[in-house]
């Protein structure tokens, strides 16, 4: 019981983390990290399996995530298309993005390219974790990110080339 | 165009294919400067979003996102449930109106207890706040005197703390179980080094009997009296004896309502 309840105080900067990315906002991360603590820790006796307690967590606050967007109806899966190809300036030093465009331009993913994104770029997890996560085969996971990173790149106004722009 | 599935190459990117495999598309990258480019792009998003977020998992833990604190707070709820059905039972089983009155005696623990637990609980979720730290701002010190003394239906003036290097955040209300003081006010005081210890009062008992109670609960300090008009508790997480000097103030200037009244008026 004590050390499933050390697993999980090591896994919350992490979940506060990929949720500050999905929320973008400190309060609405930090509430929803609770509630996923307070569920976690609540249904802890019925759930035993060792080192699978953080895909437990991230299931547990990708599942809140999506209900809270439901309940306040903020379709964030439903972004038009134009929003994306919309090209940013480009970067100011060739090849590198910049930060705020990248922080715009992750808003702007259909929400199961963003959550996928995040866990495998920001979070580092294998691609099998992260599928296990969001519920999905692996392939599904792959195309996920395939067209997350491909948009992220016409976002961030990173061409498909970069190599061209380095040259002076 | 290229012998490697984008997913193979995607997961070289992301350090993911198995240490065999990574050699034959090393050399492939050799041999194709715009996929390699791709690549490195890819990589640059990655670190563009770690750059972005990573700080955010390096922040300290606030005090309501630690497991252990809410196992045990979630324990005292349970605890909490399973006393009222137990007292449902009882109350069934001697009828509604024996039950009633006898119901204080079924209180395993004296009020006291709660009373400090229900301080130290609300001092950790508030002082973790920032923009939602008080629901009326010290500044207005005139109106949340009137305010909480009408709520709690008792003259409660804002101790000042000043001398103790503490100056008023603001306070708020928060509910309480009628048989143990009922509602409660909380006050937030905050120093120069931004610690912060908070005033939890409730109207008097009903025993109205005066009592006096030191406790130490979830790495907080808590100084507890109660006579016949409140129950006070401050709460802080200061060294014992910068706690004991601002909570004789606080006794000082609640036990006498009007001296308290006059020295922030």
């Amino acid at each position: 019981m004590q050390d499933v309840l050390d697993q999980i105080e090591a896994c919350v900067p992490a979940l506060r983390r990929y949720a500050r990315a999905l929320t973008r906002n400190i309060d609405l991360a930090d509430d929803l990290v609770q509630d996923c603590l307070e569920r976690a820790i609540s249904r802890r006796g019925l759930f035993a399996p060792r080192g699978e307690v953080r895909a437990w967590l991230f299931t547990i606050l990708v599942n809140l995530y999506r209900n809270s967007l439901r309940a306040t109806a903020r379709h964030g899966t439903f972004l038009a298309m134009d929003a994306i190809a919309e090209p940013g300036t480009p970067a100011p030093q060739p090849g590198h993005i910049a930060l705020a465009e990248m922080a715009r331009a992750i808003e702007t993913l259909p929400l199961e390219q963003k959550e996928a994104i995040l866990l495998v770029a920001l979070e580092g997890l294998p691609y099998a974790e992260a599928a296990g996560i969001l519920k999905i085969p692996l392939g599904t996971l792959m195309s996920r990110l395939g067209r997350a990173r491909a948009a992220l790149r016409l976002a961030t106004g990173n061409p498909a080339e970069p190599h061209l722009r380095t040259v002076k | 165009m290229s012998e490697f599935t984008s997913d193979r190459l995607m997961a070289f990117a992301d350090g993911q294919l198995p240490q065999d495999e990574r050699a034959a598309v090393e050399a492939h990258l050799a041999a194709n400067p715009e996929i390699a480019a791709e690549i490195v792009a890819w990589q640059r998003q990655s670190d563009a979003l770690r750059t972005l977020f990573g700080p955010a998992g390096a922040e300290p833990v606030p005090a309501r996102l630690r497991p252990r604190r809410i196992a045990a707070e979630l324990g005292r709820r349970r605890a909490n449930t399973f006393g009222w059905a137990a007292a449902a039972v009882v109350l069934v089983g001697l009828g509604l109106g024996a039950g009633w009155f006898a119901r204080p005696l079924f209180d395993a623990e004296p009020s006291s207890q709660y009373l400090i637990a229900d301080a130290v609980n609300a001092h950790t979720v508030f002082v973790a706040e920032n923009r939602h730290a008080v629901e009326v701002p010290g500044s207005d010190s005139e109106h949340l005197s009137s305010w909480l003394s009408n709520r709690l239906d008792t003259n409660l003036g804002m101790p000042d703390l000043t001398s103790e290097g503490f100056t008023l955040v603001g306070g708020r209300l928060l509910p309480g179980e009628p048989s143990r003081g009922g509602r409660a006010a909380q006050l937030m005081y905050e120093n120069a080094a931004k610690q912060r210890i908070t005033v939890y009062v409730t109207a008097a008992l009903p025993d109205r009997a005066p009592a006096y109670q030191f406790a130490s609960q979830d790495g907080a300090e808590a100084f507890y009296w109660a006579n016949a008009r409140i129950t006070c508790t401050v709460v802080g997480t200061l060294p014992e004896a910068e706690m004991k000097t601002v909570s004789r103030a606080v006794y000082q200037q609640l036990t006498e309502g009007d001296v308290a009244r006059a020295n922030w008026s």
